[in-house]
Order: C-alpha cells, then structure tokens, then sequence
C-alpha cells in the first residue's frame, strides 16, 4: 500500500522536473504535467478499490508517518491517513485535474508561459492531494498554504495587467485572515492536547472543556471560511476569476475552495464537543448561501455568475455539516467540484468564441455550439437542483438533514437560495444560449467552430488554425464530466454507507418541495428572460427595486466597507509611522553622526601637528613604491579579490603539503 | 541505507564553497557576488555544524558559532545591500565594473 | 529522528543544495537567481534538521530564506529602472575558475586525508533547551557583542541608505 503516497508525490515531482526548466524548454514539457497527474488517477483509483467498501469512517485502510525533525522533544511527522473520506477526495481531485489539464493542452496552447502554468497546476494537485492524505493538521495546515501560492500565482498568471495582479494579491491577503485565525486555531490545540494527529486530537475532543473546544472550532472554521470564500471572507473569489479559466475550473470551483469544507469535516467531532460552533457553521453557511446567490444575480460577466454560484453552493455544504449532515456536505462537494468545473471549462469554450465575458453580448449559441449546450445544460441543471441531475440529490440530502435537525428558518433560507439559484441558471441559460446573437460576435464569428483560439487576455495570432483537429482535447473533458453530472447522483445511498453512515433514497416530500421550488426558480428565469426578447422589462424592474439592486450590484458595500474600515486607516497608520521614521529615528541616526564628527574634528588637530611630519616621510617612500604598484591597482574590487584568492590558494597548498 | 560520516558533509559544504567563491570572483553584479557571499557564509556554517554534531556533541560549539556567523553574516548582507544601494544612487548602476574610481 | 543520518535524505538534499547553487550562477536573471539562493537556503535548512540542530534550522530558514532573499528582492527591485534589466549575460572568468577549482582540489585533498578522522554520530544530541542555556551561560559575552554587532549595523544600514537631501 506504499503506492499511496506516490498519489501526491507524481504531480509534486512533476513540478520539480518542470519548475528549474528554462521557458522554452518547459514550455514543450507540458505532457509531464499531464503524466503526473495521470499516474495520481491511477493510483488513486487504485487506493479507492483498496478501500472499498468502506464502511465505518474512523477505519483507516492505511497509515504511515514519517517524523522529519523533533523540536524540543516534539515530533513533527508527515504522515498518510487513507480512510473513506480521503479515497472520495482522492477521486474528485484527480479526475477533475486530469480533465481540466488535458482541456488547458488546447485551451492554453498559445500562452507563452503554458509551461509555467503546467508546472503550478502540478504543485496545485500536489498539495491538494496530500492534504486529503494527512493525518495531523499540521501537514494539512502546510498543504493549505502551498495551496494558498499557486491559487495566488495562478490567478496573477497574466501579471501584465492590472486586474490579475489586484486579484492575486486581494485574493493572498483574504485568505491569510483567515489562515491566521487556523494558525492560531493549530496553537491552541496543540497546547490542548500536546498532538497535532487526527487521531489523538479528534479522539480527545469530546474531554475538552466547552471553551476551549468552542474556541478551537472557531478558529478553524474562520480559516475554513477564507479558504472557502464565505462571507464576509468571500471578497476574493469573484475577484479571482481574473485567472486562466480552467484553472479557475480546478481551483476556484472543484477543489481548493472545497478544502475549507473539508477541514470542518474532519473537524467534526471538535465542533461537535463545543455544539455552539455547529450552530455558527450552519448560520454563516446559510448566510452565504443566500448573499452568494443574490449576488449571482446581478452579475453580467459569465464568469462572476460561477463564482458567486460557487460561493453560494459552498454556503450549502457548511449548512449541511452544521446541520449534522456531515456526508450530506461531503456529497454536495463531490456533485458540485464536477458539474461546477464543468460549467467552467464550457465557460471558457464560449469565453474563447466570443472574446468576451459579458453575457449581455451573447445570446443564440445554442444552435451554434451543440456540444458545448449540451454539456453546460447538464452541469447547468444540476446546479439548479432538477432531477436526475447530481445537484438534485446531494442538494435534497443536505434539506433532508436540515429538516430533521428541526432548523426550520435555515431550512427557508436554504429554500429562498435553491430558488435564487434556479433562477440565475435560468437567466444565464436564456442570456447565452437561447434568443437571438446580440452582438456580432456572437452572430458570426468563430462560434460554428466550438472553439475559438485564444483567451480573452491573449494574443491575436492563430485564427487561421483549423478548429477541427483539435477537438477531442477540449470536448472529452468536458463530456467526461457531463456524463459523471449526469449519472452520479444514483450513488448517493452508496455513498453514504460508503463513508460509514445509513444510505437513503430521497425523502419524497422534501424531494417534491425541492424540485418545486427549483422548477419555480426555472420557470421564473424563463418568465423574466427566455420567453421571447423583451417580453418582460428588465430594466423597469431595476429601477422598481432601486435600493435591494444598487446594494447588490455593489456588492452588498464589503468591498468598500474593507476598504473604508481596514485598507484606509492602515495606509494613515503607516504613513504616521513614516513621519515617526523621519523624526525620531533619523534624528538619532544624525545625532550620532554630529557627535562623531566632533571628535574627529578634534583628533585632526593632533593629526596635523605630529603625524603629519612622520607621515610626510613615509609618503615620498612608498610613492616611488606605489609608481611601480599602481598597475596592479585596477580600482576593481574583484581583482583584488582575485589576488587575495591566490594568496590564499598558495597558503592552503602549503599547509596541506607540510601537514601530509 | 548508506552510512553519511562528517567526509559528505565536508566535502558538500566544500563545493557548496567553491561554488560560492566562483561566483563572488566572476559575477559582474553587486547584488549577485553578495548572494555568492552569503552562499559561502551558509556552506562554512554547515560545515561548523555538522562537525560539532560529530565531534562536540554535547558542548555544541559548532551551533554557537553558527549562530554568531549568522549574525555576521546578516549584518554583512544588511550594510551590503545598503551600500548597493547608496552606490546605485550614485551612479545609476550596480556592476561592480563600473566602480573603479580607486584606480590607482 | 534515527542515529545516523539518513542517506538517501542527504542525497536528495544535498542534489538540491548543489543543483540550487549551480542555477544561481548559471541563470542570467538576477531575479532568478535569488529565488535559486532561496531553494539553496531551504535544503540547507533541512541539512540542519538531519543534523539534530532543529533550532539552526528554524533560524536558519527565517534569516535567511526569509529575511535576506526578501532583501535581496528589494534590492533588486530597487535598482532595476526596466524589467529587462534584470536579465545579463552570465559572466565567465576563467581566472577565477581555475582559483575556484584549485581551491575546492585542496580543500578536497584535505578531506581526504583528514576527513574519516571521525565516523561515527554520537548518540546523545542535546535539545534547544541545552543550546539555549549554554547561549545564556558560557557564551552570554559573545552572544551580547553579537547583539551590539547587529544594532551597528542595523544603524549603519540606516544610514548608508537614506535618501541624501542635497
């Protein structure tokens, strides 16, 4: 079972091969990137069949540490922990990472630096999968953070411009809120429990004192919630959409944001021992559910709209987990890394067509662009929630967990927000795919090819290129992906009992209401924007509800309350200090210089009269000496140091040669 | 496993030195022969290290005397940087080339 | 943490300490170079580990995987007016190799001759606890000087790069 901790060490080593490359070189090494991850997919089936059937979820089917160093009698070990939940993870992250890197083969193909991307999306994968392999949280907390850089470098890929470069770095600092309230959530424990492992810790948890539990699962949850964009920590996300869109695809949709989620998992039964957490848990996972939601509404760029979406799923799964419905939250990241990367690799399909993100200027590919349609409106309805669709079932499961928890209220936010939803996917289907072509780009252009040629930041070489022969790279991932959208929701009891829990087929009540009010949300999207253009006026509706559109359409103020209340007063601190610098610490620094100067001044009184004259001696001897020497005196110090260097050569030569 | 005596480390920090005394002679760059520099300073420490890991295990000469190197050594590349820069002020330029006004 | 060190960690390590010192000098871009110091300064760090000094490698990292490379960075930085700046031809002075491996050949005969002096790794490593007391003990004076050491310079850095107001 060693094989195991190949499954992060391949797209790791990936990295190592391809990082020291030089751009060229790197750049037609890419297939290493794709290998890695390959062999990750095979292993990580392979370690998935190893732990089949699973069963109860505190068996672990394979365990090894490894400590590195201790520090004052502490180990600190790097360790695998392959149980059920980490074999799921294992499967999602690899089988998305395949398809999004053999959908970039064709997607990225004219970026100059695509090497560099493959070399990151490799340590991505990398990271994320030995934090779904650790066994103690401090191996999981350093995955984390690696995590945390290549989302940073891959967002500010196109660091030309302005926009990614804001983004990475909005994005780095959000998050780092967050992973400061984790680190010292890490402190804590430790000094709790003396362990960093899973097993000690969470096995404890239930001993600890109802503070100190609260506290540790607050401040893991708040660097859950920066990981995974909750509010208020979201700000980032939509932000991030300024970075390669398939990378946005595995990062930003499927994995890295999910890992959040994934942390409160495995923290369980620390939130279960404090009880108040799991409550904070299920009302920030609604809170953001809905916001996210209302959000995606307003949105007029495609690729903000799967974001926000994103946001508002990852707001269901933390209901869920705090509702009590851990597997239900395990599921519905399972459903939603597939259909939502889904959606982002046929996002950017019609980003690359168009040359635009803007959903105002699209409208008619359906007919355009079959392939595409079909495989959007697969992830697209199973992000509204519509049987047989996989969102459906993991998003009835979490209901069902919240309703038998008798959280009614977060029951009705999780209601309002599946009908929020509905109604954007509504919006965003009719707006792209349906009507006429609003623009005539989206008329002519290269939409008949499926597949347009460079990204919107990129170049405008290579139109010519025939679209033809390069299909199936960009087609089967996301066809692979439509087909598991598709199909896998019919695992759900499966799943359950998989991961150690009673499996059940959905509860046909709250089935009813769900797809109720999901076909309420669709309906109403297609009342407002599909029936025929213009029928309804969208524009008389905004100005109806003036006050709730301008506040979402600003993002409900957090970005500008973050700017108004932290990034501003910091700037005036600094900028104090700075007049604190000049002052205080300068004036020392001069004074000292003043002082020093005066006894100079007072020694060169002595110097003139007495050294002078011997000094004057000395002079007109060594200057007929210096005449003859000056042609060694370059002026350069390596010269110098060269001389030095031989000396010191001739020295050591003739210690080694005595000495023997 | 393959037994490493006080020889592989020796001989790691003595390339490490080498290297590091190649690049501060034939680099033209101010800021790269202090990064050579600080190459030599880290491989002497590695040196002192291991061999007080080896040899004085228990009075740990050799790590006290790390530390002071890096203490050294950090002044050295703080002033260092600070010169650069007084000098790049100067004359717009950082190759040590250019800093020849001492020809004799 | 075993008795001996661990050699194919070593291997790895040391691969990468050298392999990390031969791009810095062979990479045309200064920027470049001092993300390759950076690794250099990561491995060694690890080399410390291997040698039970975990509190040198703690240090070691902080200084100078994270203080100076930053530094380095700024300077750098500082003195490119153009992005391509930072890109020069790789300087190749014979004179200084032939120094350079004249003096590894020494040193290495050195080692040969003298290195297997001493083989085996002592059992006992004393902890951080030890090396922080012998600090504060025998060696309180020095550690004191070093201190003063680094407020000169920390005073002369000041100084030196201040902006001259002519």
């Amino acid at each position: 079972m060693a094989y195991v901790a190949l499954i992060p060490l391949l797209p790791a080593l990936a990295f190592a091969v391809l990082a020291p490359l030089s751009r060229a070189v790197r750049n037609r090494m890419r297939w290493v990137g794709v290998a890695g991850v390959a062999g990750s997919l095979a292993l990580s089936f392979a370690a998935f069949a190893a732990v089949w059937p699973g069963g109860d979820e505190g068996e672990a089917t394979y365990r090894a540490s490894a400590s590195i160093a201790s520090v004052g009698g502490v180990d600190l070990a790097l360790g695998i922990l392959l149980d059920p939940v980490s074999a799921v993870m294992l499967i999602v992250i690899t089988v998305v990472a395949v398809c999004v890197q053999v959908y970039s083969l064709d997607y990225m193909r004219h970026e100059e630096r695509i090497g560099w991307y493959y070399a990151v999306l490799s340590l991505f994968t990398a990271a994320m999968l030995a934090l779904v392999l650790a066994d103690n949280f401090l191996m999981l907390y350093m995955s984390w953070e690696v995590m945390g850089l290549c989302s940073y470098l891959l967002i500010g890929f196109w660091h030309e411009r302005e926009e990614p470069r804001k983004a990475s770095q909005k994005a780095f600092l959000t998050t780092r809120v967050g992973d400061v309230g984790f680190a010292i959530g890490l402190a804590v424990m430790y000094a709790t429990t003396g362990s960093f492992a899973f097993d000690v810790v969470l096995g404890s948890a239930a001993g600890w004192a109802p503070g100190v539990a609260t506290a540790v699962a607050l401040l893991l949850l708040f660097g859950a919630m920066g990981k995974s964009a909750q509010v208020p920590l979201h700000v980032w996300l939509p932000d991030a959409m300024a970075g390669p869109t398939p990378a946005s695809a595995l990062i930003h949709a499927a994995t890295m944001v999910a890992a959040g989620v994934y942390l409160v998992a495995r923290a369980l039964p620390i939130f279960e021992a404090s009880g108040i957490a799991l409550t904070v848990t299920m009302v920030i996972g609604a809170t953001t559910a809905l916001v996210g939601g209302l959000l995606a509404l307003v949105q007029f760029d495609l690729k903000k709209v799967l974001a926000y979406s994103t946001i508002s799923q990852l707001g269901y799964m933390f209901v869920a987990i705090g509702a009590g419905g851990a597997v239900a939250g395990m599921f519905h990241l399972v459903t939603h890394a597939f259909f939502k990367s889904l959606l982002f690799l046929g996002a950017g399909v019609i980003i690359h067509a168009l040359h635009t993100q803007d959903m105002r200027e699209m409208g008619g590919l359906g007919r355009r662009m079959p392939w595409t349609a079909a495989t959007f409106g697969a992830g697209a309805l199973a992000l509204a929630g519509i049987a047989p669709f996989s969102g459906f079932w993991s998003k009835d499961e979490i209901l069902y967990a919240v309703w038998k928890g008798h959280h009614y209220v977060v029951f009705a936010l999780a209601l309002a927000a599946a009908f929020v939803t509905a109604f954007y996917v509504a919006r965003l289907w009719f707006r792209v795919f349906m009507g006429a072509p609003r623009t005539l780009a989206a008329f002519a252009g290269h939409a008949d090819t499926d597949h347009g040629d460079e990204d919107h930041g990129g170049h405008d070489g290579g139109h010519d290129e025939s679209a033809a022969d390069r299909r199936g790279e960009t087609r089967w991932p996301m066809v692979l992906l439509g087909v598991i959208t598709a199909g896998i929701g019919f695992s759900a009891p499966f799943f359950s009992e998989f991961l150690g829990h009673a499996g059940h087929w959905p509860d046909p009540m709250i089935a009813s209401v769900s797809m109720g009010v999901a076909l309420a949300g669709l309906g109403a999207g297609w009342w407002v924007y599909g029936r025929r253009a213009g029928a309804v006026d969208t524009e008389a509706i905004k100005a109806r509800f003036r006050p709730a559109y301008s506040a979402l359409d600003a993002k409900i103020y957090f970005d500008a309350a973050y700017e108004r209340l932290a990034i501003r007063p910091f700037i005036r601190v600094t900028e104090s200090l700075a007049v604190f610098d000049r002052i205080v610490v300068d004036g020392v620094v001069n004074g000292a210089a003043v002082l020093w100067r005066t006894a100079t001044d007072l020694s060169w009184g002595f110097d003139r009269r007495v050294i002078d004259g011997v000094v004057n001696g000395t002079a007109r001897l060594s200057r007929s000496a210096g005449v003859a020497l000056r042609r060694l005196q370059s002026g350069r110090v390596q010269t110098y140091q060269r001389y030095v260097l031989g000396a010191l050569v001739l020295l050591m030569l003739l210690i080694v040669v005595k000495g023997a | 496993m393959i037994e490493v005596g006080p020889a592989a480390f020796m001989g790691l920090a003595a390339v490490l030195f080498t290297l590091g005394l190649y690049g501060a002679v034939a680099r033209k760059s101010a800021v790269m022969v202090l990064m050579s520099l600080e190459l030599m300073a880290v491989s002497v420490n590695l040196n002192v290290v291991a061999l007080s890991r080896f040899v004085t295990p228990t009075e740990m000469t050799g790590q006290v005397f790390a530390i002071f190197t890096m203490v050294v050594s950090a002044a050295e590349i703080g002033l260092g940087l600070a010169l650069v820069l007084a000098i790049y002020r100067q004359t717009r330029s950082i190759e040590l080339t250019t800093m020849d006004s001492l020809k004799g | 943490m075993t008795e001996t060190v661990n050699g194919v960690v070593f291997a790895i390590l040391a691969f990468a300490s050298i392999g990390g010192a031969i791009g810095m000098l062979t990479t045309r871009n200064v920027m470049h170079a001092a993300f390759w110091l950076l690794e250099v300064m990561v491995a060694i760090g690890g080399l410390f580990l291997l040698l039970s000094a975990e509190y040198l490698a703690v240090v070691h990292v902080l200084v100078y995987a994270g203080a100076v490379s930053v530094m380095m960075l700024f300077v750098i930085m500082l003195s490119l007016r153009r992005r391509e700046d930072a890109v020069r031809p790789v300087d190749v002075s014979i004179g200084g190799a032939v120094l350079a491996i004249l003096f590894g050949s020494i040193v290495y005969i050195a080692i040969a001759q003298y290195g297997d002096r001493v083989a085996e790794m002592p059992a006992e490593a004393p902890d951080t606890a030890a090396l922080g007391e012998l600090l504060f003990t025998r060696w309180a004076l020095p550690f004191e000087v070093a201190s003063l050491v680094l407020l000169v310079a920390v005073v002369g850095a000041v100084w030196w790069s201040r902006e001259v107001d002519r």
